[in-house]
């Protein structure tokens, strides 16, 4: 793999950690949930009120029982995904209550986008995995939205999911339809986001369903954030140790229920645009950040989440490239092993976009390639074979070259790569209509993958009876 | 011109000298209406317009505005009773069922930076808690945030039940997700797509 952007000073690390341990012992991290701070009491921490006060011990004993790699199951066996060591999977956006059009207009998302977007996942060459909220549905009730998504999740993809942590409600109804479809849900068969609030707490929903995951055994991504200069420092080095002390208090209160629970660990740092006191993801500053998280992951020996194709602009323009590919680059090669938001969302991660998704799709293919280790084998080499073309040869009639013409390089689906005259002939040659036809061809092929009839009809009707239909 | 340095010592941000400044115009015996409004409240729009062009950052608006009210602290005891410091009192808080307020605290910071009194009620607020304090506070305006799709329907409830309760304030409408045909749809009287909008909106529907 290549991971260029590894060399941080071990002393540093040590700070980080160091200063983080401070704040856990000094300052401590609230916990808004009665349930939580029980299991705190339980465990003999320190409390003040809604406060929860860290030992080093603690934190210890949580980072001792954290896997360093772990296998989530997808419906099809064939598309499981490992986290961990050197591994990079990458999910679509998270989150996003809007879709941008490519006139710029902003709309409303709904459940048929939730649909669509579960078939460019399930046709995609290059994510691996869904996301729980690649779009919010906002014409569906909010309290049972995250059942709509979970059973076109389900039905429409046989890739790995994510499961709600909306709240605790939403995480039971994750595990509910979970054992319907799977015979063993002792083993990870889904992944969940857990966001804390900046500064140095959590929401009692995050909590609630953290501890519900949790108990399950089922993988949690423990992310905090800050954002440089508002809800945080300015600094970097400030905000690092805000986030990583309150994901570190996270990941301790998933340790403390279930020992093992697999842990993706996360912190995020984005600027505060200083001009409106505004949230900036797509910076060079993010980009540096996440090369140090990832860092820090390896430190803690937890898998590591970053963010993804992230950027500020509205249109599938130089900036939306640009900042994607600077922010999706540097978390592969800095070594992040997991990517929320790697493709289709502009305008930090306000809205998705069709036609960023299929762009993105290149950039993540792209950002593959690149991680994969050069051959260095006999046949790579090709000794004989240099030796007998001598000077005189042409490389393009070799059998060698003909074997490897469809997997050596990226082929990109739509990036151009002609020549001036036919770039100008092309018809349309605009990337954005170039994304719209792929993307009418891509729901022509897509196909519902196969499941048990029985096992629909059950998620079905348990879905229906939730939403009392 | 003295009471004019006052303006610019509050423009570029020293606090220390504002005061001294606006003490020695004091001992002077210069007009205090005149250090109020030549000095202070003009500042303030001097602020207020260089933020507005992207000249100023939202620290260094946050900055004066703290050495204005500085300033004003000085002034007060030789201010008459009723003169009119305040561009007027807004009730601000995110709505029930969210509590996300990094956005809503940004827009009170800058509110009370422009002279504004600031009312913050803070995260996960019903619209009893909203009605109750804009008639205890005489409040101009009541400033809603939310940031969850999931709590936009809750905004509705709240302008309805301002409105129901009969009292003579505007309400405003603003975080990610909100739109202004939401707040036209809803009854509300203003949104901003963000918070240096929000200050100037509050700013006229104080005025009207």
């Amino acid at each position: 793999m290549n991971r260029a952007i590894t060399n941080f000073d071990q002393k540093i690390l040590d700070s980080i950690h160091k200063y983080s341990l401070e704040l856990l012992s000094d300052t401590g991290i609230r916990f808004p949930s009665e349930k939580a701070l029980g299991i705190f009491r339980e465990h003999d921490f320190r409390t003040d009120g809604e406060m929860v006060f860290f030992q080093e011990k603690d934190i210890q004993t949580a980072l001792d029982t954290v896997p360093s790699v772990f296998t989530i199951k997808a419906r099809n066996p064939e598309k499981d995904i490992r986290i961990g060591g050197d591994s990079y999977m990458m999910a679509p956006g998270y989150g996003p209550p809007f879709i941008i059009e490519p006139s710029g207009e902003k709309r409303n998302a709904l459940l048929d986008d939730v649909h669509k977007f579960c078939k460019l996942v399930q046709t995609s060459k290059y994510l691996d995995f869904n996301s729980s909220i690649v779009v919010q549905p906002t014409e569906v009730p909010q309290e049972t939205a995250h059942l709509d998504i979970l059973l076109a999740t389900l039905l429409m993809t046989d890739k790995p999911i994510m499961g709600s942590s909306s709240s605790e409600i939403a995480a039971r109804d994750s595990l509910k339809l979970a054992e319907m479809v799977w015979d063993n849900t002792d083993e990870p068969v889904m992944i969940s986001l857990v966001d804390s609030l900046s500064p140095l707490q959590y929401a009692a929903e995050m909590v609630d369903s953290l501890m519900v995951f949790a108990k399950a055994g089922q993988p949690l991504i423990v992310h905090s954030s800050c954002s440089l200069g508002s809800t945080g420092p300015i600094t970097i080095a400030g905000s690092l140790v805000i986030s990583n002390a309150t994901t570190l208090a996270g990941i301790c209160l998933a340790q403390l229920i279930n020992p093992g629970t697999p842990i993706v660990y996360g912190l995020g740092g984005s600027p505060t645009e200083m001009k409106t006191g505004g949230y900036v993801n797509a910076s060079p500053e993010d980009a540096k950040h996440t090369a140090i998280v990832t860092a820090l992951g390896r430190y803690y020996n937890i898998p590591c989440r970053s963010q993804g194709a992230l950027t500020e602009s509205f249109c599938l323009d130089y900036q939306a490239g640009m900042e994607s590919a600077m922010m999706l680059t540097t978390a592969a090669l800095s070594g992040a092993n997991l990517s929320l938001h790697a493709c289709g969302t502009y305008g930090s991660m306000l809205g998705m976009s069709y036609e960023k998704f299929i762009a993105d799709e290149d950039l993540c293919g792209a950002v593959k390639k690149l991680m994969q280790p050069v051959e260095f084998t006999d046949d790579a080499f090709a000794m004989d074979m240099i030796k007998e073309l001598g000077t005189s040869g042409n490389y393009l009639m070799e059998m060698h070259t003909l074997k490897r013409c469809r997997s050596e390089f990226f082929i990109p689906d739509l990036n151009i790569r002609t020549i001036h005259n036919k770039w100008l002939e092309m018809e349309p040659r605009d990337n954005v209509e170039r994304a719209a036809n792929i993307l009418v061809k891509r729901f022509a092929e897509y196909e519902k993958p196969e499941i048990d009839p029985d096992i629909e009809k059950r998620l079905v009707q348990y879905v229906n009876q939730r939403k009392g239909m | 011109m003295a009471v004019k340095d006052i303006a610019e010592a509050v423009v570029v941000m020293d606090r220390v000298k504002v005061v001294e400044l606006v003490k020695t115009e004091i001992a002077a015996g210069t007009e205090i209406d005149e250090i109020l409004n030549a000095g202070l409240i003009d500042a303030m729009d001097i602020v207020g317009q260089k933020f507005s062009d992207g000249s100023l950052f939202v620290p260094e608006m946050l900055m004066a505005a703290k050495a204005m009210k500085a300033g004003l602290e000085e002034l007060k005891p030789h201010l008459s009773a009723g003169a009119a410091v305040s561009r007027g009192t807004v009730i601000i808080g995110t709505v029930k069922g969210d509590l996300h307020d990094i956005g809503k605290n940004l827009v009170a910071l800058m509110m009370e930076g422009a002279g504004m009194d600031v009312v913050d009620l803070g995260v996960d607020i019903d619209a009893e808690k909203f009605v109750k304090a804009a008639i205890e506070h005489n409040a101009g305006v009541v400033a809603l945030s939310a940031l969850l799709t999931t709590t936009m329907p809750t905004m509705e409830t709240i302008v309805a039940a301002i409105k129901e309760a009969g009292i003579a304030v505007k309400t405003i409408i603003g975080g990610a997700p909100v739109t202004a045909a939401f707040a036209d749809q809803i009854g509300a009287d203003g949104f901003s797509a963000d918070a240096p909008g929000a200050v100037e909106l509050t700013r006229k529907l104080l005025a009207a």
